[in-house]
């Protein structure tokens, strides 16, 4: 194999001026390196496996522009009031210090596939031998009129990716006086975490029936309907927030007035509301786009189920959100975090020579808290099928909950607790 | 009959096995190997829900595979599998395994 070299700012001290500065490093001349774009559910969960089912023999570099890792998974609660977001937030302590991973703060500029180099924001090239790219999701904001400006304002939220804007919805809807309605829109499948726009829905009803009771949330799905748990979530609807909810399946925002806070849609009247969370169609990471990986009508990259790898680019290896999923199978923190895994198993057996696993098995959980403490769940396993060369689910296995329970609300803390440990701790 | 993932992997090792016999070292258990990397990574499908290991993290509810032996690992997995054995998520899961999977697993997580 040919072994790269790591290059850091270190190079500019040695009086190396344009271009790519290699600096060959002892320690590193021997060890292949592995660069990891994105520290979510898939790239922190892939570079800490590569170390570990490697014993540390290959060098990881894990790079990542947020100082520490937000969960997507739960912050619907933090939307709702029901938690604060320092809840859901861990640091990356634990993947340098117990697992002696490379962590650089910045972003990624640009991958070029033929030098097997990356460029970050802010300068530095680093080359690989295996790339990860985990860059997540892209949110499509030019795809309805004046949202990107409404965003830009603060005025309309996607509180999508979790962090400041998750913060900022439930401020908006406790800063909404009683009476008030708060409008959440849901783009077409697929988009990330499906059952989340439902989940969201009982969060921000849960907080109007017990703060502000004359309010009320209209979701607009672009979806025919409910796209995930639909028996489960139109139960609790009913059960739990009688008058609270109101369900428009298949309406299809178009535009968005920040200045007087209307949706306008493909076919029916306009609606104002006091609240606008909308949430956009979307694709694939910039980056993986910008790569040219986006091999699937330029908005999922399409990669080898074995190995993860791109059908675009050797030793480039997609994980998470950005990939054309097989049937089936969810965009899904977890899902993210079980991808990893097969393509951290591939890149230790590949650098090593080895043959790859041509078997592997991923799961599927995930639970939505329908209030404060109940909570339902949907679950699949998926076994690689050579003959099909994608995963498929297996038959009779996985399923959903009977109906929302506290015990499944404490396993669904317990579940959160333990991916969190097991992709950065 | 069909030959399952860990025959066809042994299967495809075949060369680079000999190489790994022939370098001169004894090859241990904590040695990297392909049936390692097939061992380990397929466990780790456990550790999104129970901790990387199976060794959960501390303070919360969820079961603790850990501390549990192979015995009774295999025992619950199969329980599960035929619906002898209830549960939330796991009877759902279980079924998703075959038998060697089943087996690999829990000598990878049952306590030693």
């Amino acid at each position: 194999m040919n072994r790269r070299l790591f290059l850091g700012q270190s190079a500019a001290l040695l009086g190396t001026t344009a271009g790519i500065n290699k600096l060959a490093l002892a320690s590193s001349q021997t060890k292949a390196q592995v660069v990891v774009v994105g520290a979510g559910y898939g790239g922190a969960t892939a570079a800490k496996y590569i170390r570990m089912l490697s014993n540390n023999s290959i060098g990881v570099t894990l790079i990542e522009p947020n100082p520490n890792f937000i969960s997507c998974p739960l912050s619907n609660l933090v939307v709702g009031g029901e938690e604060k977001i320092g809840a859901l937030t861990s640091s990356y302590s634990g993947l340098t210090d117990q697992h002696g991973i490379n962590m650089v703060q910045d972003m990624v500029a640009k991958v070029d596939t033929q030098k097997k180099t990356v460029t970050t924001a802010g300068g530095n090239t680093i080359a690989y031998d295996k790339l990860v790219l985990s860059p997540g999701i892209n949110m499509y904001m030019d795809s309805i009129e004046g949202l990107a400006q409404a965003n830009a304002d603060g005025i309309t939220l996607q509180a999508w990716k979790a962090g400041p804007e998750t913060v900022a919805l439930h401020q908006q809807i406790a800063d909404m006086p009683d009476g008030g309605v708060v409008a959440l829109s849901i783009p077409l499948a697929p988009y990330r975490c499906p059952p989340g726009p439902y989940e969201r829905t009982c969060q921000i009803a849960n907080y109007l029936k017990a703060n502000k009771p004359k309010s009320k949330i209209v979701v607009f799905d672009s979806n025919p309907d409910v796209a995930s748990k639909g028996k489960l979530f139109k139960a609790a609807w009913a059960d739990l927030y009688d008058g609270f909810i109101e369900y428009r399946p298949a309406h299809k925002v178009i535009a968005v007035d920040g200045k007087t806070r209307t949706l306008k849609f493909e076919f029916e009247d306009d609606f104002k509301a006091d609240v606008l969370n909308v949430i956009p169609t979307m694709g694939a990471g910039n980056l993986v786009v910008d790569t040219g990986l986006a091999n699937m009508n330029n908005r999922w990259a399409e990669v080898n189920f074995l190995n993860f790898e791109s059908t675009q680019a050797k030793d480039v290896h997609i994980v998470g959100d950005s990939i054309q999923v097989a049937p089936r199978m969810p965009k899904s923190g977890h899902m993210a975090n079980q991808q990893a895994k097969v393509a951290a198993a591939a890149i230790v057996s590949e650098i090593n020579d080895f043959p790859v696993n041509p078997q592997p098995v991923v799961t599927n959980t995930c639970y939505s808290f329908v209030n404060g403490s109940e909570v339902v769940h949907v679950a699949s396993v998926h076994q690689y099928v050579p003959e099909e060369k994608t995963f498929l689910p297996v038959q009779g296995a996985g399923g959903l909950s009977p109906g929302p329970s506290r015990l499944e609300g404490i396993y669904a803390w317990g579940w959160a607790k333990n991916i969190w440990s097991d992709t950065v701790g | 009959m069909k030959t399952s993932a860990l025959g066809r992997l042994r299967y495809l090792v075949g060369a680079s096995a000999l190489v790994i016999l022939g370098s001169g070292s004894m090859a241990t258990a904590n040695e990297i190997s392909p049936e390692r990397i097939y061992n380990l990574s397929l466990a780790a499908t456990c550790a999104s829900c129970h901790g990387t290991k199976g060794i959960s993290v501390a303070g919360q509810d969820m079961p603790k595979i850990s501390e549990l032996t192979h015995d009774q690992i295999a025992l619950a997995m199969r329980q599960y599998k035929s619906g002898e054995k209830s549960g939330t998520i796991m009877p759902q899961l279980a079924k998703g395994y075959t038998d060697e999977q089943i087996e690999i697993i829990a000598q990878i997580l049952g306590k030693k």
